[in-house]
């Protein structure tokens, strides 16, 4: 069982957090709340692409010293996939507050079961 | 040889620069779209005879396929992006007079952003890159439909963010798995390796991809977005999204099922979800008052069909696909267009205050007309060669469940019909309410009109203008060894 | 000289027309008068030129062909005169209505449809053409606006449902057989299962009944037709709805072929009760309409119901008689359209309970709808006796007794509503408001002469068009019937119409002279009604409101118009069931990311539990 966990734990927080992220944004009804729940399901899936490249016991992907192996490392290219993951995380979080502060203007609350003009 | 790379970095460059010609004089601006996707345009038209024969691989990085990022310009990719900057080029000249208002300058940036992460989307061979273009297309889709500053637009461009973002991030695991279990992103390489893991590890990522990107091409129970979206957007963004950007995102489905997965078991669960998808969007939009949200559920039920399509999987059923993600994008980018200055001169986007129109706006009048019919179905306009296509797919499979099916789609099509044939009675044969004067659209709407209904004419009457490059580029998510070979050599 | 230049000439026409009423509106009425006779003058051109052209327009891998043949050039020569006539009857009838270009553009794009459904030679331009009719004809009901819209709506929306589901038949035709050239198909099918070939036939005859107003498809025709503009109601009448006729011949005898046809009994059998009771009913409704045109439309249904009996029949008396009622009826159906229109036209009314009298104030509309009258009923003379004699003699002879009797009750209602006709507009008083109308004009006189002439000079020599048809019913591999330029002679009787027109003729001058020989005759002027003495006032007192009332109470238990009801409770029902369907949107973000989740976990399931593939 503790096995199980060592080996997995990075998946089960990842998971955890991205379940968190979904939850939130299910079930809160204001809007910085959701946006939040939003980050936090960002965060959740970076957290899940890192751990999908780290290999037990490995070091950071930079050839620091010359007799560096590359067996020795982990993935570098998750890495590198993250860092884009989270710009275009930040993106989406920023034009979300913004529009958050239009919608503000508008309805004067930001309780999003009663933001719902446009339906049907 | 042009390099299909331009495609992508040129309108790239010229939306970055665009506040730059900005400094030397306001009034250019609106006009770099125009140049971007003209040029688009021009390149495109010269890739088709290359491309055809052989997918044009151009590798960004310089190393062989399945390391670096590489493109792939075949037959399906060449017809997309000859569909972008064809849909993109008429409605950039669309508008050149119809936005006025607001921060123009952002709008026309975003617009290019928009149709580049498109263009990049089905250009791509690579599967993250993929993820960064969708995540283009989508954010400036976002800042778009909230363009003018509206309440609606606003609280559906939030609802489109929540829903979209929930999107990428489930493609994005679904990435991380295929990473996982593959150690490529390459495209043509995971589908190589794709039957050396077992198939209920495959079949995880397969959902989660295909809910990622079924969230932006609107399939049933995800595009809860579409008509909030599309209805409250202006009208040039309607046109594209419901033009473009959706059957970009079917596009990817495509993509991904056919070629990466290869997927044989999963083609009747997208006939399924077409077929629902179909009634549903077709039944929501018979009971709506208000014109664009009209629109906007057709275009659910279009796509329902599109994807129906896909799912027969033979190349008839493939080729009618695609030839109806070309009759839709014309059909429904000239629907919006019209509505548009409909709209604008009546102030209301209710059916009612539509009533009598056609003696006031003849030319427009005239384009929503055309545009209705053809989505219908009626000869001689495009939509009825791309309906028979798929019809003759449907039937040609031999089974009885098909022709179960084809019934239910004729059933789809009746209520289509009765809900367009409800506002062309009312443009025309009601009598009007106010006694506004004749005016028609500015002399910059009424050129991508007709230019879009003379293509909906040409093709329909001519269907042979097309039906080479389809067959090519149905043989190509058909075939899938010859593509993986074609690539990793 | 090839034949789709009729086809460019007859489109481009309609273009042209629309383009130079923006000139001037007399270019336009001159181009179209012009064009249509053109028209008439090509199909009279090819009168034995019969040919198969193949129109090099390469659709999805079909070929399109158009066919010109004996069944094609005698739909045609009758579709280019019938719409000839009514446009020359437009000319004066939507003068001075808004949108006439319009109109008239419309009414040229229907027929130059209908041109090119009678002249296609494989399916797929059949029903590319049957399309473009079915649209344009839309545009054009609704052209009136008001109740029209709504008659609209009801005709295209099942034209559209039978127009799929000949959509389905020709597919699965293609897959099948992998073309669509109705001379090869004709050589292929009888290899196919009698399933499969019922299975086209019943898909294939559900559009053509539709369009066809075969009972229970035709609750469009009374609202469409009445509503129309009168000189579109003539063409839809005439020969809008024998394109079905065309579609059931083409499908029945020439792909199917005779034998295979005369063998299924039990769809024949069904089509022909369904013609049966398309005969009967519509005319006893026809009998109680109080509007003029309604009255026709009613009159229509029934008159193609003899149509559909001749043709179901399937011997080649019967379907002589199909064919010839077809073109009688387009003649005297579009003449009765175009009399009540000319009334319309100068009294504003066509309520047939406050019309009356107008006898004497139009002269020559009252001849024409007397002719009519007479063709319609089958009165000897007409032609429209002609073809009702060839019907009842094929229906009596192979004993068919109750379809016989079916068809002299559906003569006796035609005789009815017939004299209601004529009764309600011309005879009777003249109420005041109407005392100062004048004649119709000669452009709406002009057609009427025509069609009235037609129909006597082709029932007293019926042998012209009958060598025609004649033809046509050898091709189908029926043998041939010795006609002669004076009927039809047969072992079992013949029709020798020379006979009849001398015994009128004496049976008239026999009357005449007993009219000059007794000069005690005074005239008496139309006002002077007896009543007993008292003094009645002319506009209280109308002979012609609750014409038939005992007729009416005895019968309309019977008549209620259920299928229409049965319709409207479907669109009903459709609209309701969307109503509830757009709830699933309700507006609610939490829902929509709800949604994504579900799915999400149903397909997730489904793979670990269900395994559904």
């Amino acid at each position: 069982m503790i096995d199980f966990l060592s080996h997995y734990i990075y998946y089960i927080g990842a998971f955890g957090l991205i379940f968190i992220g979904i939850f939130i944004i299910l079930v809160k009804h204001n809007l910085i709340k959701v946006i939040i729940g939003i980050s936090i399901l960002d965060t959740g899936v970076n957290l899940f692409l890192i751990s999908v490249g780290y290999i037990s016991d490995g070091t950071a992907p930079i050839f620091s010293s010359p007799d560096m192996k590359a067996e020795n490392m982990v993935d570098p290219v998750p890495q590198a996939l993250v860092l884009t993951a989270i710009v275009i995380g930040v993106a989406v979080l920023a034009l979300a507050l913004s529009l958050a502060i239009k919608l503000y203007k508008h309805y004067g609350t930001l309780n999003l079961r009663k933001i719902k003009e446009m339906k049907w | 040889m042009v390099n299909p790379v331009l495609l992508i970095a040129v309108p790239l460059g010229l939306a970055f620069a665009l506040p730059l010609f900005g400094f030397i004089s306001k009034r250019i601006e609106k006009f770099i779209p125009v140049l971007g996707m003209s040029f688009n345009l021009v390149i495109s038209l010269l890739l088709i005879p290359k491309a055809m024969e052989n997918p044009i691989i151009v590798s960004i990085g310089g190393g062989k396929p399945p390391f670096y990022i590489n493109l792939v310009a075949g037959p399906v990719g060449i017809l997309f992006s000859l569909i972008i900057a064809v849909v993109g080029l008429l409605v950039s000249i669309y508008s050149l007079s119809y936005i006025k208002k607001g921060a123009t300058e952002k709008y026309h940036m975003l617009y290019l952003f928009l149709l580049v992460g498109a263009t990049g989307v089905v250009l791509t061979g690579d599967i993250f890159n993929l993820f960064v273009f969708w995540e283009i297309l989508c954010i400036s889709s976002y800042a778009l439909v909230a363009y003018t500053g509206e309440k609606s637009g606003v609280e559906s461009a939030m609802k489109y963010l929540i829903q979209g973002a929930i999107g990428s991030s489930l493609l994005l695991i679904g990435i991380g798995m295929l990473y996982g279990l593959f150690g490529t992103l390459n495209m043509a390489d995971i589908a190589q390796n794709i039957d050396s893991v077992s198939s209920i590890s495959i079949f995880v990522p397969l959902v989660f991809i295909i809910t990622g990107l079924g969230v932006e091409a609107a399939v049933f129970p995800l595009n809860a977005w579409l008509p909030d979206a599309h209805s409250a957007a202006p009208s040039s963004i309607s046109a594209i999204l419901s033009g473009l950007a959706i059957e970009v995102g079917v596009y990817a489905i495509a993509r991904v099922v056919f070629t990466i997965f290869g997927a044989e078991s999963f083609f009747l669960f997208l006939c399924f979800l077409g077929l629902l998808t179909l009634l549903i969007g077709e039944m929501s939009a018979f009971s709506q008052n208000n014109l664009k949200r009209m629109l906007a559920y057709s275009s659910i039920g279009q796509i329902g069909l599109i994807v129906f399509a896909l799912g027969i999987a033979t190349s008839y059923g493939v080729a009618g696909g695609l030839f109806q993600i070309i009759s839709h994008s014309l059909s429904k980018a000239l629907l919006f267009l019209s509505v548009g200055y409909i709209i604008y001169r009546t102030s209301s986007m209710d059916i009612s205050s539509f009533e009598g129109i056609g003696k006031k706006m003849p030319i427009t009048s005239l384009a929503f007309t055309i545009g209705a019919f053809s989505l219908i179905g009626f000869p001689p306009f495009v939509g009825f060669p791309s309906k028979f296509l798929i019809v003759q797919a449907a039937l040609a499979k031999g089974e009885i469940l098909f022709v179960v099916f084809i019934a239910f789609i004729l059933i789809g099509t009746v209520i289509e019909a009765a809900y367009f044939f409800r506002v062309v009675q009312a443009i025309y044969f009601k009598k009007e309410k106010n006694n506004s004067e004749k005016k028609e659209a500015p002399i910059a709407a009424i050129i991508p009109m007709f230019i879009l209904a003379l293509l909906i004419i040409g093709i329909g009457v001519y269907p042979k203008l097309v039906t080479d490059i389809l067959d090519s580029a149905a043989s190509e998510f058909l075939k899938r060894a010859d593509f993986i070979r074609g690539i990793l050599g | 000289m090839s034949v789709h230049f009729l086809l460019i000439i007859a489109f481009g026409g309609a273009f042209i027309t629309y383009f130079s009423g923006k000139i001037h509106s007399k270019l336009r009425n001159f181009i179209a008068v012009f064009i249509s006779l053109v028209l008439v003058g090509l199909v009279a051109f090819f009168y034995n030129r019969y040919t198969q052209d193949a129109v090099y327009l390469q659709f999805l891998e079909i070929r399109l062909v158009l066919s010109l043949n004996t069944l094609s050039w005698f739909f045609a020569i009758t579709i280019t005169v019938v719409e000839t006539l009514s446009i020359i009857f437009s000319l004066r009838y939507v003068k001075g209505k808004e949108k006439t270009d319009f109109y008239y553009l419309m009414m040229m794009l229907v027929n130059a449809g209908m041109l090119g459904i009678v002249l296609s030679g494989d399916l797929l331009s059949f029903y590319i053409f049957w399309e473009i009719m079915s649209w344009s004809a839309f545009l054009l009901i609704s052209y009136n606006k008001g109740p029209a819209l709504a008659a609209g709506m009801k005709y295209i929306m099942m034209s559209v449902i039978g127009s799929l589901c000949m959509l389905i038949g020709i597919v699965s035709l293609y897959t099948a057989y992998g073309t669509l050239n109705i001379s090869e198909i004709a050589s292929l099918i009888p290899s196919a299962s009698s399933g499969y070939i019922l299975f086209i036939l019943i898909l294939l005859s559900i559009s053509f009944a539709v369009k066809n107003a075969v009972v229970p498809f035709h609750t469009w025709l009374p609202d469409a037709h009445s509503e129309a503009p009168s000189p579109f109601s003539a063409i839809l009448s005439g020969i809008l709805i024998k394109v079905g006729t065309y579609g059931f011949i083409l499908i029945f005898y020439v792909i199917v072929g005779l034998k295979i046809f005369q063998g299924l009994f039990g769809f024949r059998s069904i089509l022909l009760i369904l013609g049966a009771v398309t005969v009967l009913v519509p005319s006893f409704i026809a009998i109680f309409q109080n509007d003029a045109k309604r009255l026709l439309a009613w009159s229509s249904i029934g008159q193609v119901g003899y149509i559909i009996l001749g043709i179901a029949f399937g011997t080649s008396l019967s379907v002589t008689g199909g064919i010839f009622h077809f073109f009688n009826h387009a003649a005297f159906k579009a003449l009765l359209f175009l009399c009540v229109g000319a009334v319309e036209y100068r009294t504003g009314t066509r309520d047939l309970n406050s019309l009356g009298g107008l006898i004497k104030k139009m002269p020559v509309t009252f001849i024409g709808v007397m002719v009519g009258a007479c063709g319609l009923i089958g009165i000897p003379l007409t032609n429209g006796f002609v073809s009702k004699w060839l019907l009842y003699k094929t229906l009596i002879l192979e004993p068919a007794p109750f379809l016989a009797f079916v068809s002299l009750i559906g003569t006796w209602a035609a005789l009815f509503y017939s004299y209601k006709l004529i009764h309600n507009i011309f005879l009777g008083q003249l109420p005041e408001k109407y005392k100062d109308i004048k004649k119709a004009p000669f452009s709406m006189q002009f057609p009427v002469i025509v069609f009235s002439t037609i129909i006597i000079l082709f029932g007293i020599l019926p042998g012209i068009p009958l060598t025609l048809i004649n033809t046509i019913v050898m091709s189908f591999g029926f043998e041939s019937l010795h006609v002669t330029l004076w009927g039809i002679a047969s072992e079992t009787g013949t029709l020798n119409t020379i006979n009849i027109f001398f015994a009128v003729l004496a049976a008239g001058i026999v009357s005449w002279l007993f009219f000059r020989a007794g000069k005690k005759s005074i005239s008496v002027p139309q006002e002077d009604t007896y009543a007993a003495g008292t003094y009645i006032p002319k506009d209280k007192y109308h002979y012609t409101v609750d014409f038939y009332n005992p007729l009416y109470r005895m019968i309309t238990p019977y008549l209620k118009d259920v299928i229409d009801t049965f319709y409207n409770w479907i669109a009903r029902s459709v609209g309701k069931f969307s109503n509830v369907i757009r709830k699933i949107y309700t507006g609610d973000v939490g829902n929509y990311v709800l949604y994504i989740i579900l799915f999400l976990a149903v397909l997730i399931f489904i793979q670990f539990g269900l395994k559904l593939w």
